[in-house]
């Protein structure tokens, strides 16, 4: 009878351990299969941001390459333009001074118009080489070049220009300097091409650690929903220039209220 | 039954004698971890083959002294390999207090050396569990060649706590029967097996099919 007892007892023991056991290797299953799901899944959001963020890459760099086909074709269509159909004429004249029955009447006439004609493209490729790159900014950097860019369009006379422009030399990269000037040409042309503006307005500041650009026109504006819906190269260009550059921009604009723009730069650490 | 669970047995040294001698002999091509862990591997396999012995020759159970040595050498090379892949500074620190507990409780008791000791192995395998559940979380977004290794460790270690836990209670046979003693022993060999296996599989998976590309 008390060997009996003994034996339940004995086997309740056997039993508690066994039951504990059980619970354990059952934790063990949890916890593991936990951490084999979490890992799981984690590894696939990882994987859609890396997708997420190479189709952004990739759409930068399509629109990147087609600016870079337009500005070629811009290019091209200023030396059709500007320099071939004008050296043509030079090419014409000179052909006729080697004629020779020809007055000298006519020779100094002639080489009138090639002298005007070589004036007017020496002009030309001089404004065409400054369009692609102002030597101002490499020279004197972005706050002469911003103003003199202001003077530009100030002095086509169409437009009231306010410039007021404080900025730190060397405050940005030299590659750095050049996203911003660009930026600032895209919205100078977009006004100029589009907004029928009267009133521009060019303002730069420094706020703590940051510089602060503010662009504002007074012209008809446009609804920015559907424009970024359909991104013109100019604004997607001036997009990717901000993404570059590590800054954040804002853009307000709706029918008949013009546009402004205000852009914070940050020195950063990633340039060079 | 028996037999079948005598078999599982030998297979769990065999495998654990064949780990150490695949991991020794793939030593020197691989990182610090590695290496830590193949000695460790070489440790437990010396242990377990002298135990074996033991039994050969005296077939009572007077193998329990080896088990300090398994268990506190366990926690010192297992601490040495987490610290490896997690490189936090208080790992020695609990080292340091782990070993100084023990030996204190070695000093106020020496009869111990030839007794379970309950608290050790349970404080050892538990903090080895936890340094896993920690390899766990940082590996969770990346991969690591030790992943298999870490599952099969937390897995063993933490189920088997229990075991050795109640090592005392096992032994003393007049409080247990000898089917107990024997489900018990023979479930921890199942287990261990199980780690044993999963060591294979990673060096199946990360080292053999390295060398034999090379």
């Amino acid at each position: 009878m008390v060997e009996e007892l003994l034996f339940q007892e004995d086997y309740q023991i056997v039993d508690l351990i066994l039951i504990a056991i059980a619970l354990l290797v059952a934790m063990a299953v949890a916890i593991i299969l936990f951490f084999y799901f979490s890992r799981k899944r984690i590894i696939k959001s990882e994987l859609e941001k890396a997708n997420l963020k190479i189709a952004n890459q990739k759409k930068i760099l399509q629109t990147t390459l087609i600016t870079q086909e337009e500005e070629r074709k811009r290019i091209a269509q200023d030396l059709h333009d500007a320099i071939s159909s004008k050296l043509n004429i030079v090419s014409l004249n000179a052909n006729m001074l080697s004629l020779k029955d020809i007055s000298s009447e006519e020779t100094n006439k002639i080489a009138t118009s090639i002298l005007k004609v070589t004036g007017n493209v020496l002009e030309s490729s001089r404004k065409i080489a400054h369009d692609l790159l102002p030597p101002t900014l490499d020279k004197f950097g972005l706050e002469a070049a911003l103003e003199e860019l202001c003077e530009e369009v100030a002095e086509t006379n169409s437009f009231e220009v306010d410039c007021n422009l404080q900025y730190p030399e060397h405050f940005l990269g030299k590659d750095k300097e050049l996203h911003v000037f660009r930026i600032v040409q895209e919205l100078f042309n977009n006004s100029i091409k589009y907004s029928e503006a009267t009133n521009l307005t060019l303002k730069t500041e420094m706020e703590g650690k940051q510089l602060l650009l503010y662009y504002s026109d007074n012209g008809k504006g446009f609804d920015v929903s559907t424009a970024k819906k359909s991104k013109g190269l100019g604004m997607s260009g001036i997009e990717n220039r901000v993404a570059i550059l590590n800054a954040t921009h804002t853009l307000l604009s709706s029918p008949n209220n013009g546009i402004s723009v205000t852009l914070a730069l940050n020195p950063g650490n990633d340039e060079n | 039954m028996d037999t079948l669970f005598d078999i599982l047995s030998d297979l769990a040294i065999a495998f654990c004698v064949l780990n150490a001698l695949l991991y020794i002999f793939w030593l020197k091509e691989n990182n610090k971890a590695f290496k830590i862990f193949a000695v460790y591997l070489v440790v437990i396999a010396v242990i377990q083959l002298n135990a074996s012995y033991l039994k050969l020759i005296i077939p009572i159970n007077n193998n329990l002294f080896l088990f300090h040595f398994y268990y506190i050498l366990q926690f010192i090379f297992l601490t040495f390999f987490y610290f490896e892949l997690l490189k936090q500074k208080w790992m020695y620190v609990v080292l340091g207090i782990v070993l100084g507990i023990i030996t204190f409780q070695f000093i106020e008791t020496p009869a111990m050396f030839f007794r379970y000791n309950p608290l050790g192995v349970t404080i050892t395998q538990g903090i080895i569990v936890i340094y896993s559940v920690l390899f766990f979380y940082k590996y969770l977004h990346e991969t690591n060649e030790f992943l298999i290794i870490n599952i099969g460790l937390f897995f063993y270690l933490l189920s088997s706590i229990l075991i050795f836990a109640s090592g005392n209670l096992v032994f003393n046979m007049e409080l247990i029967t000898e089917y107990g003693y024997h489900l018990l022993l023979n479930l921890n060999n199942v287990l261990y097996l199980g780690l044993q296996f999963l060591i294979f599989v990673t060096w199946w998976k990360n080292y053999y099919s390295k060398k034999t590309i090379k």
